[in-house]
């Protein structure tokens, strides 16, 4: 408990990790809903649609009853960066400083400190997942009440599924920087790996070797992290606009599937980072 | 030749003569507070920074760990706080392992520069070390005034100029307050004054039970500071003893002529073994310098031109160099 409440101590006291979850809220709000709401509205041009539908058909993607699956849809992966942005500070920094030395001279062993951190992060990481969730259906309502339409939110339980998912997707980007910065003992190269791993290596990989074609590249895939915060997106369904869906095919895994897989990561993180820092001089 | 009452380790080219390492007497090792045994760190690119290293501490002592740069000073440290581990050897810090919470809770430590999160006061930074050791908060008050920096304990570390961290540091290492203080080189960076506030304080902080380990190359602060001293050179101990001890006695300096017949008359007052003749010309004698006045009439009474007596005692800087084949201070 005390190195939680230090690292609790330390965590909501610094600027960095504010930037961070008022960064994705922002994002949430303007990318997500504002842009959007402004072009479907505004633009009047139907060039490339369907016959008969215009872009403000779109909008539908924007109110209340969407709000769970549209952002788990939009900030999976893109939110993620956040998180794992956020793990890496927390750890990375205290090589860029030093004060990882001053941190285990203190009382705790470094696995009592390492526990300690993980919960630090935990908290952030909570915020960062119903902050996003927060503004994301407040956003929804206003779409909603600025076009007319009725405010009918998801069921309470769906909306703490979609927490809980989020969550577990973002715990997971944030323990992967985590586990980068402790491996490199930096933040700089994890943050620079953990972006390329987020946004190009994955999905690169499993382009090339998918134009390979056959089911054997999904049944690899389907144990890759990218893969699995995509089928625990999807699993909340895809927005449907006239009936046809917009989110494009059916997850390869379910809920499940995914659940497991992500939480096998974490606990892996974690092991490797206690061995890690329990072998490993602080300084070389 | 001067026979120094110091352990001094084989293998040194030194002009002291040297005695065979001696291990701590059952009684010291009893009292001993830091001890290591063999204690050796060899990195995997080959390099041995600690090398069989046997130190011993003993409680209510201000110790110095001195060497020159590169000596292994700070490896040493690093390990005695458990931040690295020693390929062999073992180590007792304050009756624990070194890094398990049974030696930490007993020991404040400063290696290399004070680091401190540069978004927090100096406050918050004590209060957030106040709640990883678990001590009472209030604490941090008492440390700050004992380092003189509670005008500016509200200005974050960022700010704070190379002195007043190496003070919050000390502070910090005050907070749990320890048993064994472990400082490693705490006037690095400081202004003169700041060093003799440290050193000041340092020297207080050494009166009664608690054991001071301090490493440092600056020879004058451990002079004014330590009632022990460890000098280590290339990872291996190479003498330990007080500072009188490092010294060895005095000895007399005369300068007379002529001078076969000046070494006639002194080595019948004090014996040929005593008496070593100087490059310059002068002879150096180990005996009580009390006897300078007794000498310089014996000589004049033979007939011989005194031109210089005098007491020489050797400075920490020359045992220093002797020790360590390097200039003090760098």
């Amino acid at each position: 408990m005390r190195a939680l409440s230090g690292e609790l101590f330390k965590t909501v006291r610094r600027p960095a990790v504010w930037v961070c979850v008022i960064g994705l809220m922002a994002a949430a709000v303007t990318i997500g809903y504002a842009l959007p709401w402004v072009i479907e509205t505004f633009t009047k041009s139907a060039q490339g649609l369907p016959p008969g539908t215009t872009l403000a058909d779109f909008k539908i993607a924007l109110y209340p009853q969407n709000f769970v699956r549209q952002t788990l849809q939009q900030w999976s992966t893109l939110g993620g960066v956040f998180a794992l942005i956020v793990g890496v500070l927390l750890q990375g920094s205290e090589y860029g400083w030093g004060t990882v030395k001053t941190l285990y001279t203190q009382r705790d062993g470094r696995l009592a400190m390492l526990l300690g951190k993980v919960g630090a992060m935990a908290v952030v990481v909570l915020i960062l997942a119903a902050g996003l969730f927060a503004v994301s259906a407040a956003a929804s309502g206003a779409a909603a009440i600025l076009d007319g339409k009725s405010v009918e939110y998801p069921d309470a339980a769906t909306i703490a599924k979609g927490v809980g998912a989020i969550y577990l997707i973002f715990g997971f980007w944030a323990l992967f920087g985590f586990v980068l910065a402790t491996l490199f003992r930096q933040s700089a190269m994890a943050i620079g790996l953990g972006l390329a791993y987020a946004l190009v290596i994955e999905v690169i990989i499993f382009t090339v070797i998918g134009s390979l074609g056959g089911d054997w590249v999904k049944q690899i895939q389907q144990w890759f992290p990218l893969a699995n915060t995509g089928y625990l997106a999807s699993s909340f369904g895809r927005v449907s606009l006239r009936g046809l869906e917009t989110g494009g095919v059916a997850p390869y895994r379910d809920a499940t599937h995914a659940v497991s897989v992500l939480l096998t990561y974490l606990v892996a993180f974690v092991l490797i980072c206690s061995v890690l820092l329990r072998r490993r001089d602080v300084t070389s | 030749m001067i026979v120094a009452p110091v352990q001094l380790r084989a293998g040194m080219a030194t002009t002291t003569t040297t005695s065979a390492p001696k291990a701590a007497s059952p009684a010291a090792q009893a009292d001993a507070v830091v001890a290591t045994h063999g204690l050796t760190k060899r990195y995997p690119n080959g390099i041995t920074a600690v090398d069989g290293l046997d130190l011993v501490v003993r409680r209510g002592e201000v110790y110095g760990f001195l060497g020159p740069n590169g000596a292994g000073k700070t490896t040493t440290l690093r390990m005695l706080l458990g931040l690295i581990r020693p390929t062999a050897g073992t180590a007792n810090v304050a009756g624990g392992t070194p890094g398990t919470p049974g030696s930490l809770t007993k020991v404040g430590a400063i290696v290399e520069a004070p680091s401190f999160y540069p978004y927090m006061t100096g406050y918050d930074n004590l209060r957030l070390l106040a709640i990883y050791c678990g001590v009472p908060v209030k604490r941090v008050d008492a440390a700050l005034d004992a380092v003189e920096l509670t005008p500016r304990a509200r200005h974050k570390f960022s700010t704070y100029s190379m002195g007043m961290k190496q003070r919050l540091g000390i502070a910090a290492a005050l907070l749990k307050e320890p048993e064994v203080l472990i400082l490693d080189e705490p006037t690095n960076g400081l202004d003169p004054q700041g060093m003799a506030d440290v050193r000041n304080l340092i020297i207080e902080l050494g009166k009664g039970e608690r054991t001071v380990l301090i490493s440092s190359h600056l020879l004058g602060e451990v002079e004014q500071m330590c009632t022990r001293i460890g000098v280590i050179r290339k990872g291996k101990l190479v003498a330990e003893g007080t500072i009188d001890e490092l010294r060895g006695s005095s000895t007399l300096v005369i300068r007379a002529q002529p001078s076969d017949q000046a070494m006639a008359v002194l080595s019948g007052e004090v014996g040929a073994d005593k008496i070593q003749l100087t490059d310059g010309g002068a002879f150096t004698l180990s005996v009580d310098v009390a006897r300078a006045a007794e000498l310089n009439r014996r000589l004049v009474q033979a007939g011989v031109d005194v031109s210089e007596l005098r007491e020489s005692e050797r400075s920490l800087e020359d045992v220093f160099m002797e020790l360590t084949g390097t200039e003090s201070g760098l």
